[in-house]
């Protein structure tokens, strides 16, 4: 069985159904993309996998566990963290202690240590510890929402909307460090409406349209498919 | 004479600050105005009474029982009753503090009665001058632990792990559950904390001034008034606004008289909406 299985999905909001039988696994190590335009249920997706949203019906599968409607604290610690589109970070608060909150649901010795390596991935976060998160660039929030996630020392990272609004440049250093901690064991969900920088840098990858998954592949060889192209890549 | 009515106004701010401090809290964090806060500062009054009376416990030693069984008490309404509704719009969560007031109020009276009650302490009326001011020691010792309790206040939800999540919980609450908050916990962790206060502050307030079972209601237009006053969002708010309206009053009911006590700071609360509608600190939206 893969790292997380998700069989015959559905989920949406209130009476509203958004996600139609979603069946997709991932297996551990990989990098895994889901892609599709604006409206798709992309982020529906990943909140019904981190249980910010209850499905109406399937299963969700996570090593092994069945982890279908339970609570997003106890999601969390099962190691499944979700970096959310728009960040969600605590505005008024520091980066040191957005960090810290990352970190909220662990209880091991290991936290402090954590800290020490997110500074050491994110220089820029270190020099800036005491100032208040709402202060940041873009892009620097989004390295933020990165290593808060990466506080909560996740088995599975879903990342939603990562490069959206960022320059170029800065997508790539965090393009570079999320294939780093993808060398360094971790699974990560990438959930894009870029579909080319998506299939660039993923294993494999899923398309959703309309809340059912059209097509699936390696990433690879989904890049070179024409309808692919002619629908997302504008070629 | 100046300057004793500006002491007494201080003096009086402080506890007023500590007053509004729990109905900030709650109101920033949850967004509910807590109409039931001045029915909660009434039961840390009485509590103090009724341990003072029957067992001779200082009223000053009490703090710690009002306010921990004050804990209780928010804690237990919060996760049985409010949390139910806490979702639903502010008007709701408006009506159902309104109906624990008034639950509140007329059990209280039938417990009690209507009758005025004192707390006599024996150094109730010492006091001692300083450059021509005349300070009693209640009302010193109360100001400074009103002040000691904000400043414990503000260590804990800037230093440990339950105050950030608190106030990571007000200001981004999907972020906060993404982190593994259980909000509902947060919420009565918060509750308790704020009615905490509430009875930190009953507890000053009748070593003080004389208590009857329908005081809460004008206490909860003062906390009212000192909220908006000092702003949401921000500790030291609650403590701008008290000394605000503690001077305020102190110098408008010494030229106009008691009677126009209420007029005085409905007047602040007025201006201060005119002119800072977010509140002399506040951060708070529109």
């Amino acid at each position: 069985m893969a790292f997380l299985e998700i069989e015959n999905l559905n989920s949406g909001y209130g009476d509203v159904n958004v996600l139609s039988d979603i069946s997709l696994s991932i297996e551990k190590g990989e990098i895994i993309a889901l892609v599709g335009s604006n409206g798709a249920g992309k982020s529906t997706l990943l909140k019904t996998i981190s249980g910010l949203l209850t499905p109406t019906s399937g299963k969700i599968i996570f090593n092994g566990k069945d982890i279908t409607g339970i609570s997003p604290d106890k999601i969390i610690r099962d190691k499944i963290i979700h970096i959310p589109e728009g960040r969600k970070l605590f505005s008024d608060m520091s980066i040191e202690e957005n960090l810290l909150m990352g970190a909220y649901s662990r209880k091991d010795k290991s936290i402090m240590k954590d800290l020490d390596n997110t500074y050491l991935l994110f220089p820029i976060l270190e020099e800036r510890r005491k100032q208040k998160a709402g202060s940041l660039s873009g892009g620097e929030q989004q390295m933020l929402a990165l290593g808060k996630g990466l506080m909560g020392d996740p088995d599975l990272l879903l990342i939603d909307e990562m490069s959206l609004g960022l320059a170029p440049v800065i997508v790539d250093d965090l393009i570079s460090i999320i294939k780093d901690l993808n060398a360094s064991g971790k699974t990560i969900f990438i959930v894009e409406q870029d579909v080319r920088l998506a299939l660039e840098n993923s294993n494999f990858a899923y398309i959703l349209d309309t809340g059912s998954i059209t097509l699936k592949g390696k990433s690879e060889e989904l890049i070179k498919n024409p309808d692919i192209k002619k629908a997302y890549l504008g070629m | 004479m100046t300057l004793q009515i500006l002491i007494n106004g201080i003096l009086k701010g402080g506890l007023y600050g500590l007053m509004a401090l729990g109905m900030s809290l709650i109101w920033g964090v949850m967004n509910i105005i807590n109409i039931a806060h001045g029915a909660f500062i009434m039961i840390g009054a009485y509590i103090t009474f009724l341990l003072f009376n029957f067992t001779g416990i200082d009223p000053f030693v009490s703090l710690i029982f009002s306010s921990s069984i004050m804990f209780l008490i928010g804690y237990t309404i919060q996760r049985g009753i409010i949390n139910l509704v806490i979702r639903a719009e502010i008007f709701i969560t408006l009506i159902l503090a309104f109906g624990i007031e008034i639950f509140i109020n007329n059990a209280a009276l039938m417990i009690f009665s209507a009758d005025v009650r004192k707390v006599k302490v024996s150094y109730g009326a010492s006091n001692f001058n300083m450059f021509g001011v005349t300070i009693p020691y209640v009302r010193l010792i109360a100001f400074l632990l009103a002040i000691a309790i904000t400043i414990i206040l503000f260590f804990f939800m800037t230093r440990t792990k339950s105050g950030r999540a608190i106030r990571a919980t007000s200001q981004d609450l999907d972020g906060a559950v993404l982190s593994g908050v259980r909000v509902s916990r947060i919420y009565a962790i918060t509750f308790g904390i704020g009615t905490a206060l509430a009875g930190a502050a009953g507890t000053l307030w009748a070593i003080i001034f004389p208590l009857s079972p329908t005081m809460g209601g004008s206490l909860t237009l003062k906390s009212f008034v000192v909220t908006i006053i000092g702003g949401l969002g921000t500790m030291l708010g609650p403590v701008i606004g008290g000394l605000t309206l503690g001077i305020v009053e102190s110098f408008g009911t010494n030229w106009f008289g008691t009677t126009f006590e209420s007029l005085i700071s409905f007047s602040i609360l007025v201006i201060i909406l005119i002119f800072r509608p977010k509140g002399i600190l506040g951060k708070g939206k529109e």
